[in-house]
């Protein structure tokens, strides 16, 4: 009976390896938990789980299927690093995508780099990801100097002086901030900046908002990633630097569905950064993925799970132009292709200088709500920036 | 950039969210006082008594009735606590009493993962809200949401009955006994496991407390307890393990550090003063400031 069931065991074993080795693995490292931004990474895993859907039901890549292998980073960066070795070394992925937290995505590409596997970052800007110039390291995601450059035309444009910073301590709240003094200085704007950071694990920011109220700035920029975002608009809201003081949000926090549930009183006069317009164009890809997401979800895709989509078609892509699962075949392909994915813009590699080596980078816009429940896709666009 | 109006506003802020720290340790450190155990999902059911408090509040009674809303939230927890208690916590104290430090360790450690875990699968990781309809209040020179006014009042009275109930109440009179001598309590013909059963109610009820009275003010998802966490056992080394009086007043030393820190030293480094006072505690008074020296055979 033992025998047997040892038989059974080993038999079902090689069932399973034998259908894992039909399969052609990608991570997916997302945060899926606090202090992470449960809800970002929500979005990016609905997007590749929709491409990965429809990879396979056009025929796979080189005669096989593709399976997702998802991983919660919590936005802790050892978080990452374990999920990336155990996606690597368990999972037998050929790529690892996502993360959405700046310092996750730099500890894993790390340890990247010595195990050979690439990464594409799809919601992480700061811009050592790419700035390092790692064989392994590539991204279609706006870079650091890129949205500072937006929000300096932005303060540029509307006259402000006194900008309050208020950032998070991680690789993005520090690389902006640090990027926008470098710039402030680097263009002359002249700008008087209060730099405030905070732990993103913090709940009261009621002291460093007391701070910056006492600043009397123009306009408050507010760094932070997940919870924190909510935290500090309503604590804002409470000590009455808000109406009466413009907050700009750093990221497209404002654009997913439970914004207005949970900023209903204090969401009109928000100004945020967006990486895609409603109003521009989607290449066929896009279309066809926006009508699946919207059939599955009942709403309309934002730009992250649009990200999390042309992730996993530019694998697709960068496999069947390499023609084999050889990390160091795809990371070729992935440098000299162009390819498809969800803007209607074609999507590069290059060995380019600086922070754009091996980066895509998509336009950043600064939009603004001018009513209560506004949909994103109606509120105003204040200013659009694209990579000169 | 020191103003009287800013240090004024700092100090009311601090003690404000101390008193609600305060809150969220009395549950760990009165289980602990009765049943010599530490209870490491009080986080969770915190958790639990926001998720009820945002339910409660947006599907069922609305905004106006949020105060209802808290007394079934925290009643609902309580109950929950009774279950934990006889299906999990109650076969630990039937086992050989050297092990139950680490029965309890891993029993209520699996339990914080499968809420959590539960919390994630049917509510998904967004954050709720359940709105407030109070109006922002002035307290002295500062502006304060009507919610955390709110918290902040309800905190106190239920740390004043919780104190009446322990001192005046024959109920109490035996809970106190009980964190004295549990053999004791025994041959005075009272039912110790019964005693446990609504200690561990009680405390978890007072962790659900917090939860439903913080839920509009510091959101509700399925985390949120991690602070709670960690924040109640802060207060509970620098009070003292076992201590109501401890709990209340390390909960408000702990709201000043963070406050006073935050806006007059480094932002950034928030979450660690407490830990710097943890620290200096441990060193100077390890028993914590109104905790007791412990008399082991």
């Amino acid at each position: 009976m033992r025998k047997f069931g040892l038989l059974l065991a080993a038999g079902l074993a090689a069932i399973g390896v034998s259908a894992q080795a039909q399969n052609i693995g990608i991570g997916l490292d997302i945060p899926l938990s606090a202090p992470g931004d449960a809800a970002g990474g929500q979005m990016i895993r609905r997007g590749a789980e929709i491409g990965i859907d429809m990879v396979n039901a056009a025929g796979g890549v080189l005669g096989k299927k593709l399976e997702l292998f998802v991983t919660d980073s919590q936005s802790a960066p050892a978080m990452g690093v374990a999920n990336y070795r155990r996606l690597v070394g368990e999972n037998k992925v050929v790529a690892v995508t996502g993360f959405f937290h700046s310092s996750v995505a730099l500890g894993i590409n790390e340890v990247a780099k010595e195990m050979g596997v690439p990464t594409l970052a799809v919601q992480a800007s700061a811009s050592d990801i790419t700035a390092k110039h790692y064989d392994i390291a590539f991204r279609t995601h706006a870079v650091d100097p890129v949205r500072v450059a937006a929000w300096m035309e932005f303060i540029k444009k509307k006259g402000f002086k006194k900008i309050s910073i208020i950032a998070e301590t991680t690789d993005y709240g520090i690389g902006l901030t640090d990027e926008t003094i470098a710039q402030n200085k680097s263009g002359k704007a002249g700008l008087d900046i209060q730099k405030i950071t905070f732990d993103n694990k913090a709940t009261d920011f009621t002291p460093q908002l007391l701070q910056i109220k006492s600043f009397k700035p123009d306009l408050v920029l507010n760094i932070g990633v997940g919870t924190p975002v909510d935290l500090i608009m309503d604590q804002a809201t409470t000590i009455g630097l808000l109406p009466t003081t413009p907050m700009l949000i750093s990221y497209d926090a404002p654009t997913r569905p439970q914004y207005w549930q949970l900023h209903p009183k204090n969401g009109e006069g928000i100004y945020f950064i967006a990486y895609y317009s409603p109003k521009s164009p989607l290449s066929d890809l896009g279309q066809a993925f926006a009508k699946a997401y919207k059939e599955k979800y009942k709403e309309d895709p934002v730009y992250g799970a649009l990200n999390g989509f042309g992730a996993i078609e530019i694998l697709a892509q960068g496999l069947k132009a390499a023609n084999s699962t050889d990390p160091k075949a795809l990371i070729k392909a992935l440098e000299s292709g162009t390819f498809k994915s969800w803007p209607d813009a074609p999507v590069t590699f290059p060995r380019a200088d600086g922070v754009y080596w091996h980066n895509w980078v998509p336009p950043v816009l600064i939009v603004h709500y001018t009513k209560p429940n506004q949909d994103w896709k109606e509120a105003d666009i204040a200013v659009t920036y694209s990579k000169k | 950039m020191f103003s009287t109006e800013l240090v004024a506003q700092t100090a009311i802020s601090g003690v404000m969210i101390g008193v609600l720290y305060a809150l969220m340790a009395l549950g760990i450190t009165f289980i602990y006082s009765i049943m010599r155990m530490i209870n490491w999902a009080m986080g969770e059911f915190y958790m639990i008594g926001s998720y009820l408090q945002f339910m409660l509040v947006a599907w069922v009674l609305g905004p106006d009735l949020w105060w209802l809303a808290i007394l079934i939230s925290t009643a609902g927890v309580f109950l929950l606590g009774l279950v934990v208690q006889w299906g999990l916590i109650k076969p630990i104290f039937k086992k050989p009493p050297e092990m139950r430090d680490d029965y309890a360790t891993v029993v209520t450690l699996a339990l914080l993962l499968f809420l959590r875990s539960i919390a994630t699968g049917l509510a998904g990781p967004n954050q709720f809200t359940p709105g407030s309809t109070l109006p922002i209040m002035m307290i002295g020179p500062m502006p304060m949401a009507g919610a955390r006014v709110a918290a902040f009042v309800f905190a106190l009275a239920a740390l004043g009955i919780f104190w009446a109930v322990l001192r005046y109440t024959w109920y109490g009179l035996a809970l106190r006994a009980a964190s004295q001598s549990r053999v004791g309590v025994q041959t005075a013909g009272i039912d110790v496991l019964s005693v446990d059963r609504v200690a561990f109610g009680i405390g978890v009820a007072l962790a659900g407390l917090a939860g439903a009275l913080l839920a509009p003010v510091f959101l509700v998802f399925p985390t949120n307890g991690m602070i709670t966490t960690v924040k109640g056992f802060e207060i509970v080394v620098i009070g003292g393990l076992g201590s109501i009086p401890g709990a209340l007043i390390a909960g408000i030393l702990l709201g000043l550090i963070e406050s006073f820190g935050a806006a007059f030293i480094d932002s950034a480094y928030q979450n660690i003063y407490g830990f710097l006072l943890v620290l200096a505690i441990l060193v100077l008074r390890p028993t914590g400031l109104f905790g007791e020296r412990g008399r082991e055979a």
